[in-house]
C-alpha cells in the first residue's frame, strides 16, 4: 500500500517542521500549545483516514482481486477472515499511533531544553501546559423562578406574538386556554422548550453572570481535591464589558477561599485571599492562588466585585473556571492517545462492515461521509437546538438521531483537553471507549459478519 | 457416503441488476463422482464448468438444489481441510514471494512448522520454482503464478482435489506433469475432479468425463466406453517385412475387412518433453521456470506425518518409496534436502526387521476409523503394507531390480 508510505512519510516530515515553525504567541507555553494541537490534529486526521483507507482496501480487494477464491475455500470461516483482517488493521494503527504520537512526546518534552527560554516561560508551562488541570465550572444558577416571572409580565403586557413566536397552531390554541383560564403554574409547564422561554432562561442565566459598577458575584464549588495541596488553582475568565474603557483595561477585586467565614461568620483555619487586579477585556485570563484556601470538605468560593474604579458592567459571557492540578502531562497525554485509538478502532471496524457489502469507492465515500458527519457532530446536534419547533420536531426524529448513532470525535478531542492543559480523567476515556469500541464498533462488526457470512463472493451480475 | 462429490438437481440462474432471470448457466445438474475416480467435467466456454465448481466451493449459492463434497457442505471447515482446490486464474498476494505464499496457506490448513517446511520445499521442487522462491508472485508470467496455484492446491494433501481448467497458461512439460501428478493421486486414493477444454489432457488422464453444454449434462461415461470404436480393430507391430504386411492384408481381407498400413508418429508432446530433458542435460541457463517432471515427494509417498501408521497406511506405493529412500538411489540426491529426514525415517522403519509391526499395523487400521482413507484403497493398502513388510528381505535383495519400475514421473531426471 504506498498510500500507507505516503501518509507516513508525510507525518515524518510535517511533525519536525512544524515542531520548529509553529510559533504560537512567541512564548514557551504558546509554542508548545500550538505544536500539540496541529500536530495531533493532522496525527489524528491522517491516520484516521489510513485506518479507513487501510480497513476497506483490504477486505474489497481480496474480493474484487478474487484472492479471497482460494483463501475462503481453505478451512477457515468467513468470521475468522474478517477479524483477522480486523487484527492487522487494528495493529498497523496502533503501531503507527504508538510511533507518531510518541514523536509529537518527545518533541514537546524536548522543546524547553532546545531554545533559550527566560524563566519565567518555564514556570508557566510548567504550570498551565505541562501538567493535567481538572476544571470546574460553577453549577448553572437555577433561574426557573425568575423565567416564570418574566414570562407572567409577558403574558399581562398582552405581547402575543412575543410569546407564539415558533409555536404550532395547536400548542398555541392550548396556551390560549390556559392563559383565559389564568392558571400561571400550567403556563410555564406548556411553554417548556419553546423559544421564548429558551431566550429568557439565556438572558436571565446572563444577567446572574454579569455585574454592574460596585456589585458582587459569588461562585462556590464543591469537590474541590488539588493533587498538591502547596500547589496553586487557577482561575480562568474572559471579562467582558458593554462598554470598553480607553485603555481597554477594567479593574477587578477578587476573593478566595472559604466564604462561609463571611456568610455565617465560622472560623476556618486559613483565611480567604483577597486580591486587586487590572486586567485586558475579551482575553482569556488566567489567575493563580495557593492551594492551601481550599477548606477541609473541598468547600472553595471565588467572589468577584466590579470595582467602582470602573464605569461599566462586566460580563463574565462564558462563566468562569476552576482549574488545579489533578495529574501529570505523561498521563493525560496517554489517556489523550488512547482516546484516538478508539476512533481508529471505531472506523476500522467501520471500513470493515463497509467492505463486506461495497466495493472500495463506494465504501470509502460511505466511510469519509460518516467520518466528517462524526468529526462535527457535537456541532450539527447543537445547531437542531436553535431550529424553529416543527422543524425540530421533524430533525430531532430523523437526522438527529442518525447522528447521534455516530460517535463524538470533537467531543472528546484530544487536543480540547491537552492545549489548555485540562484533565481528560480516565472515567472519560472509559466512557469514549465503551460508547465507540463496545456498542458501535461491535455493532457494525457484527452486522458486518452477518452480512459476510452471507454474501455470494462470486456473484456475477449480467 | 458413497460419492465424493454429489449434486442434487444443482441450478445456478444469472440475474440482471433488476433481479430478472437472464442465464441458466447450471440447469438441473446431477453429478456423482465416486471415490478414487478422476472426473472430467468437459465443456465449450461458458458452458456452466466454472459455476459449478464454484457452487460446490460455496464461492455461488445455487438458485435451487445442493451439493455435497465428501460427505458433507464444502464450507464446512472439516471437509475443506481435506479439500484441494485450483481457480480458474491464480490469485495470488502480489507482494508475498512463492515461498511465503506457499507458507500462508500451509498456516490456513495449520499445518506445524515442520510438516509446513517439508512440504514447501517439496512442492517449490515440484513445480519447478526453487530459483525463484524469494521473488514476489506479483512478476511472476502466467504460467509461472500457475504452477503457485498448483503447489499451493496441493500443500494440504487433499483427499478431494478440485481443479479448474488446470494446464492453462503450462508448458507442455508442465502439463505433463500435471497429467503425471492426477494418475499417481487417483493411485494413492485421491478423488479428482477437474474440468477443462483441452480435450487430450482429460482423454488421458480421466476415468469418466461428462460433457456440459448449456448447463446440462449431454453426454456421460468411462472415457474408455465412451470412445471406444468397438467396430475397428487396431494392430501394432515392430518394423515387419512388406511380405509380412501382405499376408496380414490377406488375412484381413478373408475376414471381408479393409485395413490401412503407417507408421506410427511420435506424439509432439513427448518428442517437445525429450527435447527439453535434452537440453537440461546440457545444463542450459533458464530465467523462468526449470521443468522438472518431478513430482512432490510427501504426494507421491503419503503425507508427513507423526503418526508412523497412518504414513504406512498411507503409502500404497510404498515400494517404490523404498527403492527411493535408499541412498544408492541415483535420484535421491536430487530431492531438497528438507525432505531427508522423513525418507530415513521410512527406512528405519523398514530395514531392521520387527516381527511385532505387521499386527500393530493390522489393529491401527481396524481401530482406527478416523483414518480418512476410502473403502475401496483401504484393502489395497492393507495388502500393501503386510506384503511389504513380510517381503522386507526380499526386497532389499532385489533392489537394483526395483529400480527400473521407478515411476514415470521420475523419467525426467534420469
Amino acid at each position: 500500500m504506498k498510500v500507507a508510505l505516503i501518509f507516513i512519510l508525510l507525518l515524518l516530515i510535517l511533525l519536525p517542521t512544524m515542531a520548529l515553525t509553529g510559533t504560537g504567541d512567541n512564548t514557551l507555553k504558546g509554542r508548545l500549545q500550538t505544536f500539540v494541537s496541529y500536530g495531533l490534529s493532522l496525527t489524528s486526521l491522517l491516520l484516521c483516514l489510513l485506518t479507513l483507507i487501510v480497513a476497506v482496501y483490504t477486505v474489497t480487494s481480496d474480493i474484487k482481486q478474487r484472492q479471497i477464491y482460494t483463501v475462503i475455500t481453505k478451512p477457515i470461516r468467513r468470521s475468522q477472515f474478517l477479524l483477522g483482517k480486523l487484527l492487522g488493521v487494528l495493529l498497523l494503527s496502533l503501531a503507527l499511533l504508538a510511533l507518531f504520537s510518541g514523536l509529537i512526546y518527545a518533541i514537546v518534552i524536548y522543546t524547553p531544553h532546545y531554545f533559550d527560554w527566560s524563566e519565567d516561560e518555564l514556570i508557566e508551562a510548567d504550570n498551565e501546559f505541562f501538567t493535567a488541570r481538572k476544571a470546574l465550572a460553577p453549577p448553572e444558577p437555577d433561574v426557573t423562578k425568575e423565567v416564570a416571572q418574566a414570562l407572567q409580565r409577558l403574558v399581562v403586557s398582552g405581547d402575543m406574538d412575543q410569546i407564539y413566536k415558533g409555536m404550532s397552531e395547536t400548542k398555541i390554541n392550548a396556551l390560549q386556554e390556559i392563559i383565559a383560564a389564568g392558571d400561571v403554574a400550567r403556563i410555564y409547564k406548556t411553554m417548556a422548550n419553546t423559544p421564548v422561554v429558551k431566550e429568557l432562561t439565556n438572558v436571565t442565566r446572563l444577567a446572574k453572570r454579569s455585574a454592574d459598577v460596585s456589585r458582587q458575584l459569588l461562585w462556590e464549588f464543591q469537590n474541590v481535591r488539588p493533587r498538591d495541596p502547596n500547589g496553586s488553582l487557577f482561575i480562568q475568565c474572559k471579562f467582558h464589558v458593554s462598554v470598553t474603557p480607553p485603555d481597554s483595561e477594567v479593574y477587578s477585586q477578587w476573593l478566595f477561599g472559604d466564604y462561609r467565614a463571611y456568610q455565617y461568620g465560622t472560623a476556618v483555619k486559613i483565611p480567604p485571599l483577597t486580591l486587586r487586579r487590572k486586567d485586558p477585556v475579551k482575553t482569556l485570563r488566567e489567575i493563580e492562588v495557593p492551594a492551601n484556601l481550599v477548606a477541609d470538605d473541598g468547600y472553595f468560593a471565588v467572589a468577584f466585585l466590579n470595582d467602582p474604579m470602573n464605569s461599566t458592567p462586566i460580563i463574565f459571557q462564558d462563566g468562569i473556571k476552576l482549574l488545579y492540578k489533578a495529574d501529570t502531562f505523561t498521563a493525560n497525554f496517554i489517556r489523550a492517545t488512547l482516546v484516538i485509538f478508539c476512533r481508529l478502532v471505531f472506523l476500522a471496524c467501520l471500513g470493515i462492515f463497509t467492505g463486506t457489502f461495497l466495493s472500495f469507492p463506494v465504501a470509502m465515500l460511505f466511510c469519509i461521509v460518516i467520518f466528517f458527519t462524526a468529526a462535527v457532530s457535537g456541532f450539527v446536534i447543537e445547531s437542531f437546538d436553535y431550529l424553529g419547533e416543527n422543524m425540530f420536531v421533524f430533525y430531532s426524529w430523523t437526522i438527529k438521531l442518525l447522528v447521534g448513532l455516530l460517535p463524538q470525535f470533537d467531543k472528546y478531542g484530544p487536543s480540547n483537553y491537552l492545549v489548555p492543559a485540562e484533565l481528560l480523567s480516565w472515567s472519560v476515556v472509559g466512557r469514549v471507549a465503551l460508547y465507540m469500541v463496545c456498542i458501535q464498533s461491535l455493532l457494525l462488526l457484527i452486522v458486518g459478519l452477518i452480512v459476510f457470512s452471507f454474501r455470494e463472493l462470486a456473484r456475477i451480475i449480467i | 457416503m458413497e460419492y465424493a462429490v454429489e449434486t442434487f438437481s444443482l441450478t445456478k440462474i444469472f440475474s440482471d441488476w433488476w433481479g430478472r432471470r437472464r442465464v441458466y448457466a447450471v440447469d438441473d445438474l446431477n453429478l456423482k463422482i465416486k471415490f478414487n475416480e478422476v472426473f472430467g467435467l468437459l465443456g465449450p466456454n461458458g458452458s456452466g464448468k466454472t459455476t459449478t465448481l464454484k457452487m460446490l466451493l460455496g464461492l455461488l449459492h445455487p438458485t435451487k438444489g445442493k451439493s455435497l463434497c465428501l460427505g458433507a457442505d464444502a464450507t464446512d471447515p472439516k471437509i475443506s481441510a481435506r479439500i484441494g482446490f485450483l481457480p480458474e486464474e491464480s490469485y495470488l498476494y502480489r507482494y508475498l514471494n512463492a515461498r511465503e505464499t506457499l507458507d500462508f496457506y500451509g498456516r490456513l490448513f495449520r499445518l506445524n512448522r515442520g510438516v509446513r517446511k517439508a512440504r514447501i520445499e517439496a512442492l517449490l521442487d515440484m513445480v519447478g520454482l526453487n530459483a525463484v522462491a524469494n521473488r514476489p508472485v506479483g512478476t511472476f508470467s502466467k504460467g509461472m503464478a500457475r504452477r503457485i496455484g498448483l503447489a499451493q492446491a496441493l500443500i494440504n494433501d487433499p483427499d478431494l482435489l478440485i481443479l479448474d481448467e488446470p494446464t492453462t497458461g503450462l508448458d507442455p512439460i508442465g502439463t505433463r506433469q500435471i497429467k503425471d501428478l492426477i494418475i499417481k493421486l487417483a493411485q494413492r486414493g485421491k478423488t479428482i475432479l477437474l474440468c477443462s477444454h483441452l480435450l487430450a489432457d482429460v482423454e488421458d488422464v480421466c476415468d469418466r468425463i461428462a460433457i456440459l453444454y448449456g448447463g446440462k449434462i449431454q453426454a456421460e461415461g468411462k472415457v474408455t466406453d465412451l470412445l471406444q470404436q468397438t467396430n475397428k480393430r487396431q494392430i501394432t507391430t515392430g518394423a515387419i517385412s512388406d511380405e509380412a504386411i501382405e499376408k496380414i492384408r490377406q488375412v484381413v481381407r478373408e475376414e471381408n475387412a479393409e485395413c490401412e498400413v503407417a507408421s506410427p508418429m511420435d506424439k509432439l508432446e513427448t518428442f517437445f518433453i525429450n527435447t527439453v530433458a535434452t537440453a537440461q542435460q546440457h545444463s542450459k541457463q533458464t530465467s523462468g521456470a526449470v521443468s522438472t517432471t518431478k513430482l512432490g515427494e510427501f504426494l507421491v509417498a503419503g503425507p508427513v506425518t507423526e503418526n508412523i501408521l497412518d504414513k504406512l497406511a498411507s503409502t500404497p506405493l510404498s515400494q517404490q518409496s523404498l527403492v527411493k529412500a535408499l541412498p544408492t538411489d541415483p535420484t535421491t540426491h536430487l530431492k531438497s534436502a528438507v525432505a531427508q529426514p522423513d525418507k530415513q525415517l521410512l527406512s528405519e522403519l523398514t530395514q531392521p526387521p520387527k516381527p511385532p509391526e505387521p499386527v500393530k499395523a493390522d489393529k491401527g487400521i481396524d481401530t482406527n476409523p478416523v483414518v480418512t482413507r476410502v473403502p475401496q484403497a483401504k484393502d489395497d493398502i492393507k495388502k500393501d503394507i503386510l506384503d511389504q513388510l513380510t517381503s522386507r528381505s526380499e526386497l532389499q535383495k532385489e533392489l537394483p531390480g526395483h529400480k527400473q519400475e521407478g515411476e514415470a514421473g521420475e523419467s525426467g531426471d534420469a
